[in-house]
This record gives structure tokens, C-alpha cells and sequence, in this order.
């Protein structure tokens, strides 16, 4: 089977433009979206570099404005900073035009409600039977909205960050970025302008096709460029964002890549003693070690499935002062004093206040934690198969604790496994992580299990 | 009205009422098949001052990046502004989404090849059917073209392809008195600029707001020109000038108040090129026999055509003609600026008119060949076209007869065309004689036998 091209689902629509997506997809995404908000309310858009998005622009725009709504263009801004202004202006929504961290051929867009939050599973539910209905509310010639530009969203998103830190005593670091030919680089250029931050940019060019490299936040592709530049630079630290700059990976300042599983616990050792929030949200394939680090704050771990709809309804079902934090193994975290916003820019901040808060290096904050170590693969997907396999581990398996809320997870003291079905690619991933030393035999085993389905 | 009025696409484009009917969707698709027929390159798009223009503008863009051109958007702009540009650019075609006269809840796409003119029915029918089976081109990301600006350079390149045409100095000496009514169409701010600062005039203008919905019926016809009218009286205007929404139309007022008949206009325009240069004529079936006067003094041809736009800038791209237009819809075409109707072109030669013979526009029209016409339309039900047809043949036997769109009878110093609607089950009669009395004898009998039938 040729890999999946277009992913039409709860997150919103994705593919890869021309094979899979196309400008009909858009027009009708669009004119859903139109339909499903309030009437008239102003919806804020904007998009990443990428050549395709034009294209995407336009057909957001013909559909925004078609079912009646005024939109207001960024241009190419990071997500962060659209849903920063939706709350700003007012707007009745968002649509972030931009595939992340996917590879340049790929587009997809994203949807925000009032206040630059996330659609819920319902509202996307929602979204998604208009979509196919196609059942769209076309508004009258003399009802059609109206299209304006804002050139300083991101002025005033900066003007946001600086009330929530001290960017003077930021100042001392050197900090090394990886800007992936994404947007980070808009704003953290801001950033060095105003607060005089001593920023060296990489792959900072805006670029549409040919990205520097996949514009993932893993630990394989911090070592590529980023991590060999941060010693001989004598920097600090080294970041490195993915295209819309809502995840964040980093690199110490021996030089070392540090795995994207410690970006969570890093920011939940960081801000859990400052309370109030106690809890902290993440999936079940993300690494126990928040467990420990929870542990020491009297805080608690709250377990979803994988992906980004059951973090963000798991979060609605608290008040926004219980919880502290929200994130993924990946490198994408919230923050309460963001508004539970997914955003790399904040995160990197946040880790250099911890830095200097704790007056220590960044590889000295890492060598407090206890080792873990995760070992990951994916495999081909027989979908048929896959309720056999999981009835079969979770017999074989069956004297760990079992979670089945998202594919199988088992868990023993300082172990555990989770065998799931990407909700993004054709393929079952299998991870698995033991504290201390990697758990190969346990990992062979199952992979082996997975393979055999072929 | 019927459900199917509401929406069109057909061999003349893509034309509806916006909203259930006229979608974005239907907008994107179209520009991606046009995008694929005139292949990956650049491609210019603009619009009249329609409410739903900026929407089907980014529907139709979308359309086109999607299928790998560049896209140059020229923003408002009248549509003959559009197709010099096309032309102008070097680009592989262009869209202007304009309904033209229609009312304001429509809107449509009109279509040009490289060489800024309509693509003809050929290419029409190719496109359509490219559109209906979906065989669109679907760019990849590194395919994907960017969308230009350029609003400037169309309306500079036009008014110097206009201007070149007349004696500026001369017009500009006689800082004429113009009254304006641009409708709040495409032209508004651009037919200010051009009779203010271009040719020096005093200007009354009405309706030149483009942010606002038309005030009157957008077809500038006698009955939809009392503002106007009024407007030239009060301020002792020379002259008035009244453009529809994409300004490819012109109807005048004389000094009087009266609004000037469509097919006098095209005379008084005809008769101001061929006073400049030589050349051909090519005029529609139902233009006045005028036209055919005042080129025999000139010693030049007419050669009549079909209606429609492009039957007439056809014949005249064929017959390398100098001027040519079609007398019931107000429009003047001039190869030597764009095969295209213009009315800047028309106000240009007109001025020009006036300074170089220094007489009042009434008096010029007053001096045309003298013909009465009177227009009307029969229903019919399906199936009973071809034996009206035949009664009137008939009914006339050993008459000159033209079948190339429908029938025309033509009489000594008369004739009657009667031809079917594109759009409804109704004939178009149309009837001219050189006196009054003939013309209303004429017309009752043809109108008579036709609803016998």
C-alpha cells in the first residue's frame, strides 16, 4: 500500500498537496469551518512556509469569506501566534495553514475556536459531518465578509512573552537555534532586537521547498546540524523548533543531544514547585520519568491515549488551575500562563529561566535525573490483525498492569511497554523503556510479535 | 424565476447568483481547469466592484495555484484594463471575474487567452469539458507558483494606448465639462483620473465609490440614467458618460439631458475613427443600417456578424477592420488600443469628436443618417421556433435574407432581424426603417405573424 497521502480527521486535514490534498479539499474545509462557527465573528489565519500554502491561503480565505466571516491574514506566522491573536482580537476562530513537523510536500490545516483554543472532540466531530455533508452556510452577495492583513501579530505576541519573563536576566545566555527554515526565526529575531538576547540562528531562511533538513524535533536530527555547533560556539544551550514552532528539542551545551522525551520533565521539574496546578498531562507513550519527577512536587501524571484531541479534552475536564502542564513526548508542551497554547518559543524560554534560576548548565540540571532508556520502532500495518496481536500480548504480558485506552500498554515496577496504531501513518509502533539500562529483550520480543502478523 | 437561471456554466463561462448557486467551490474548480487548459505560467485575474468579487477572486486563485500557475492579481480594475494587460504581460490568460451589467447579486467569469481577447467558442467548449470531467492538473509543493501583485501598470499601459489614439492637447485646450456616473463600478476611481487628469476635464462625477453597492441598475440604459441626465443639466455639463460595473460599456448623455440611443453612440464613434484612419467596419446583424451610411462616405466595407462580442472581435481580428462594436449594447471596439469593448476608448474618441468639429454632441448626433428602430420580444414555446422562422420567410418572398444568427429581412432602407435568446424560450424581434411610419407598419406585421404562428 502506497503511504496514506490524505488524512481528512479530528486534528482537521492533512496531506500531501496535489497527490492527496487538493484545493477542492481546502474550499470545502474552509466553508465547513465557516459553518460550523458563530455567524459574522472575524476568523484569524495565517500559515508556514511552505510553497503550497498560497494555495491553501486562498481557498481558506474564498471559503472563510463565503460563509460570511471577515478574515484577518497574518501571513506566514508560527501557530502560537495565531491563536495568540484570535484572543487578542476577538476573532471567532483560527485556521493555522502549515504541516509542522512533516516533510515540505506535505500540507494540512488546523482549526481554533474562540479564544485561539483547540476545537474539542465534539466540535471537530462536528466540523467533520458538515465537511462530509457538504451542507454549507453561503451567505448572500451583500453578507460576504471582508479580507484584511495584520502585519504585527507578532509584536504583540513578543509583548505577551515579555510579561511572563525576565528577558534580562536571559540575556546572559548563548543560546544556538535551529529555526528548521520555519518560523521561529520571526520571532526570535524579534526577541533579540528588543531584549538584546544573544541568539545564533541556523537554517533561519524562510523556505517553501527544500527544507534543511525533516523539520522533526527528535534527538536524531538535533545531532544532525545543531548539537555539533553548540561547543564550539561556547553557547549555552542549543533549541531547535519544527516548522510552525510549536514543538521545541534541544541540545546541551557540551554539545550533547538530549532525547525529545526530557523536554516534559525538564518543564514539569521547572514548574510544578511554583504551583498552583498539580497535574500534568500527557500520553502513554511518553517516558516515566515524569512519573519520578511528579513524584518529588507532589504533583500526579494524568495518562491519555497518544494524540493531540485526548490531551485537550482531558484538560477541559479540569479547572485551569489544577493542571500544570500539558505535553508529548515529541516536544510539544503547554503552559498555564499560556493559556494551555502548544508553543516552542515559551518552552525554550522556560528552560532558560530554569537555567538561571538554578544557576546551573543545562547538563548539569540533566545529570540530576535518574537514566531511563526508551527503545522505539514502527512496523507495517495489517489493520485486520491488529485486535489478535494486542489479545495476544496482553495474555502473554498479562502479569504487568494493563492499559487499554489507546492500543496496549503493560507496566511493571520500572518498566514498560505500549504497542498502538499511528493515527498518522500507515505503521504499529512499538515502544518500550526501562529505568536504567535499555530493556532489548522485552523490545526484541515484541517487535518480533509484530512482524510475525505479516 | 427558474432554478436554472440561477446558475449557468456553459459555453459562454461560468455566471450564477452567488451564494447556494455561484459557490467557491465552483469558482476553484473552474480556475484550476482553466488553469490546466492554458497550461503551468502566468495568469492574470481581476475584478469588478461586486460584494462577492474578493471572495470568487481567492476561489479562483486557489484554483489556479492549485494547478501550477503563477498568478498575477491586478485587483479592481475595468475588464478591457484586464485584457490590454493580458496581452501587455506575456501571460498565458486571464480571468475577470465580472457579471458585467447584470445585477449585483450575480457574478461570473469572463476568460481571455495570451492574447487578451475572449477564448473563442472552440476553446470555450474544450474547457468546459476539461472542467465537467475534473481532469485538473495538480501541482505539487515545488510546483506551486505565487501570487503577484501589480495594480498600477494595467491602468497606465491602457491610458497611453487610449491617449495615443487622440489629440490630447486639443482636448485638454477645451477643458469640457463632463458629468460621470460610474455606477461605484470598476472604473470609478480610474474614469476620474482619465477625464480629470488625463484629458483636463471639469468633472461632475456620481457613483464613484468603489467600496459601495451599485446605486442604480447596472445595464446604463435611458431609463437607468435620470440621475445622470438630471446631473448634466443642473451643473450645464458638455457632456455625460455612464459606464457599467466593468466599464467595457458606455452610454451618453448630451448636453440636453437625453440619453443617446446605444447604436448612435457607436455611429458617432465609428464615425470619429474613420475620420482618423482607415479601415473596415464590422458590426453585429441588429446594428443600425447608420453604420452602413457613414462608411459609404468614408468609401469603407461592413461586414455584419452573429451577436455576441467575439462573433464581432472575430471578424474584425479576420478582416484587419479599424473599428467595430455591436449598436444594442453600448459597446465600441478599436483593435488599434484591444479587441475588446472599452469605453475609455469610446469617451476618448467622443471628446476628440467634439473639439475637432467644436460642436455640441447633440448636434453631431443630430447630423447622423436618420433611422427609427424599435426592439421587442415573442415567447414560444419549444419546437415552434423553426415554423416562425418559416412564416416569415414566407411572408416575404424575393427578400434579401441573412441566416447567420437567426433570420434578418432586409428591405430597402429597412430591415427586421429576429433571432432566439441563448438563456430563455423567447425571440428577440428588432426592426429599423427610415421613417416612422414604416418602422411601426413593419414591426406589427412581423410581431403579429410571430405570435400567430
Amino acid at each position: 500500500m502506497a503511504a496514506r497521502s490524505l488524512r481528512i480527521s479530528h486534528v482537521g486535514l492533512r496531506g500531501v498537496v496535489g497527490a492527496g490534498l487538493t484545493a477542492n479539499h481546502v474550499i470545502e474545509f474552509a466553508c465547513a469551518f465557516g459553518t460550523l462557527l458563530a455567524p459574522r465573528q472575524a476568523v484569524v489565519i495565517g500559515r508556514d512556509p511552505r510553497a503550497s500554502g498560497v494555495m491553501l491561503r486562498e481557498g481558506v480565505i474564498a471559503g472563510l469569506l463565503a460563509t460570511g466571516h471577515d478574515v484577518v491574514d497574518l501571513g506566514v506566522v508560527s501557530t502560537p501566534v495565531i491563536q495568540h491573536a484570535i484572543r487578542r482580537l476577538g476573532a471567532g476562530g483560527g485556521v493555522s495553514i502549515g504541516a509542522s513537523h512533516n516533510s515540505a510536500e506535505w500540507n494540512a490545516l488546523k482549526f481554533f475556536g474562540p479564544g485561539g483554543i483547540y476545537l474539542s472532540t465534539a466540535e471537530a466531530g462536528e466540523l467533520l459531518d458538515i465537511y462530509h455533508l457538504r451542507k454549507f452556510d453561503l451567505v448572500a452577495h451583500d453578507r460576504i465578509g471582508r479580507l484584511r492583513t495584520e502585519a504585527d501579530a507578532i509584536d504583540h505576541y513578543v509583548g505577551e512573552l515579555a510579561e511572563h519573563f525576565d528577558f534580562e536576566r536571559l540575556r546572559r545566555f548563548r543560546v544556538v537555534v535551529d529555526c528548521s527554515n520555519g518560523t521561529s526565526s520571526l520571532i526570535l529575531r524579534r526577541l533579540e532586537a528588543r531584549f538584546g538576547l544573544d541568539l545564533i540562528l541556523i537554517n533561519e531562511r524562510l523556505e517553501g521547498v527544500r527544507f534543511a533538513h525533516e523539520p522533526s524535533t527528535s534527538r536524531e536530527i538535533v545531532a544532525l546540524q545543531l548539537a555539533p555547533l553548540v561547543k564550539p560556539l561556547a553557547a549555552d544551550a542549543g533549541f531547535l523548533f519544527d516548522v510552525d514552532s510549536d514543538r521545541v528539542a534541544l541540545a546541551t551545551e557540551e554539545g550533547e543531544p538530549v532525547s525529545e522525551e526530557m523536554v516534559l520533565p525538564l518543564l514539569a521539574d521547572h514548574v510544578l514547585p511554583k504551583g498552583p496546578g498539580k497535574l500534568v498531562i500527557t500520553n502513554i507513550s511518553s517516558t516515566a520519568l515524569l512519573e519520578e519527577v511528579a513524584d518529588r512536587h507532589g504533583g500526579k501524571v494524568i495518562r491519555v491515549p497518544v494524540g493531540r484531541q485526548a490531551a485537550i479534552d482531558a484538560l477541559t475536564s479540569y479547572r485551569p488551575e489544577q493542571v500544570a502542564l500539558v505535553g508529548e513526548g515529541t516536544g510539544a508542551v503547554m503552559m498555564r500562563e499560556f493559556r494551555f497554547v502548544y508553543d516552542g518559543i515559551a518552552a525554550m524560554l522556560a528552560l532558560l529561566t530554569m537555567m538561571a534560576e538554578r544557576g546551573r548548565k543545562l547538563s548539569e540540571i540533566l545529570a540530576d535525573y535518574p537514566r531511563y532508556s526508551m527503545l522505539k520502532a514502527q512496523l507495517p500495518l495489517v489493520s485486520a490483525r491488529v485486535p489478535e496481536l494486542l489479545m495476544e500480548l496482553q495474555r502473554d504480558y498479562g502479569d504487568g498492569a494493563i492499559t487499554r485506552v489507546d492500543g496496549l500498554r503493560v507496566d511493571w515496577p520500572g518498566r514498560w511497554f505500549h504497542v498502538r496504531v499511528s493515527q498518522t501513518e500507515p505503521v504499529i509502533r512499538v515502544i518500550c523503556e526501562q529505568r536504567g539500562e535499555p530493556p532489548l529483550q522485552l523490545f526484541e520480543d515484541l517487535v518480533e510479535r509484530v512482524r510475525r502478523l505479516d | 424565476m427558474r432554478g436554472e437561471h440561477l446558475l449557468k456554466i456553459g459555453v459562454s463561462g461560468i455566471r450564477g447568483v452567488v451564494g447556494e448557486f455561484l459557490t467557491p467551490g465552483l469558482a476553484c474548480a473552474f480556475g484550476q481547469a482553466f488553469g490546466t487548459y492554458v497550461g503551468p505560467g502566468r495568469v492574470v485575474i481581476g475584478r469588478d466592484t461586486r460584494a462577492s468579487g474578493e471572495m470568487l477572486q481567492h476561489a479562483v486563485t486557489c484554483g489556479l495555484l492549485a494547478s501550477g500557475c503563477e498568478v498575477i492579481d491586478v485587483g479592481v480594475l475595468p475588464t478591457p484594463t484586464i485584457q490590454i494587460y493580458v496581452q501587455a504581460s506575456g501571460a498565458r490568460g486571464g480571468l475577470a471575474v465580472t457579471a458585467s451589467h447584470n445585477p449585483p447579486e450575480y457574478n461570473a467569469l469572463k476568460l481571455f487567452n495570451r492574447r487578451g481577447l475572449f477564448i473563442n467558442s472552440y476553446e470555450r467548449s474544450e474547457l468546459i469539458d476539461l472542467y465537467h470531467q475534473r481532469e485538473f492538473r495538480h501541482a505539487t509543493n515545488d510546483e506551486i507558483g505565487q501570487v503577484r501583485a501589480e495594480y498600477r501598470t494595467p491602468k497606465r499601459l491602457h491610458f497611453e494606448r487610449v491617449l495615443a489614439h487622440v489629440d490630447v492637447a486639443r482636448i485638454r485646450r477645451r477643458r469640457f465639462r463632463v458629468a460621470l456616473d460610474a455606477v461605484n463600478g470598476a472604473a470609478s476611481l480610474m474614469a476620474c483620473g482619465f477625464l480629470r487628469e488625463e484629458l483636463g476635464c471639469e468633472l461632475e462625477a456620481i457613483h464613484v465609490d468603489p467600496s459601495r453597492p451599485f446605486p442604480r441598475i447596472a445595464e446604463p440604459r435611458p431609463d437607468t440614467l435620470g440621475e445622470l441626465a438630471a446631473l448634466v443639466r443642473s451643473c450645464g455639463c458638455e457632456v455625460g458618460f455612464a459606464q457599467d460595473p466593468d466599464a467595457d460599456r458606455l452610454a451618453v448623455v448630451d448636453e440636453t439631458g437625453r440619453v443617446l440611443d446605444n447604436d448612435d453612440v457607436l455611429a458617432l464613434v465609428i464615425e470619429a475613427v474613420l475620420e482618423r484612419r482607415p479601415g473596415d467596419v464590422v458590426v453585429n446583424l441588429t446594428t443600425s443600417s447608420a453604420i452602413d451610411v457613414i462608411a459609404r462616405r468614408y468609401g469603407r466595407r461592413v461586414w455584419r456578424t452573429p451577436v455576441g462580442e467575439a462573433n464581432v472581435v472575430e471578424q474584425m481580428l479576420a478582416t484587419g477592420a479599424a473599428v467595430g462594436g455591436e449598436g444594442s449594447n453600448g459597446g465600441v471596439i478599436f483593435p488599434a488600443v484591444h479587441a475588446c469593448r472599452d469605453s475609455f476608448t469610446a469617451m476618448a474618441f467622443l471628446l476628440d469628436r467634439m473639439a475637432a468639429t467644436g460642436e455640441p454632441i447633440s448636434r453631431l448626433t443630430g447630423r447622423l443618417p436618420r433611422f427609427w428602430r424599435r426592439f421587442g420580444t415573442v415567447t414560444f414555446e419549444h419546437g415552434r421556433l423553426g415554423a416562425m422562422m418559416q412564416a416569415l420567410e414566407e411572408t416575404f418572398p424575393d427578400t434579401e435574407t441573412d441566416r447567420s444568427d437567426g433570420l434578418k429581412l432586409i428591405f430597402d432602407g429597412a430591415w427586421v432581424h429576429v433571432r432566439a435568446s441563448n438563456t430563455e424560450p423567447l425571440v428577440r424581434l428588432a426592426a429599423e426603417a427610415d421613417s416612422p411610419e414604416r418602422l411601426e407598419t413593419l414591426y406589427g406585421k412581423v410581431a403579429g405573424l410571430l405570435e400567430r404562428v
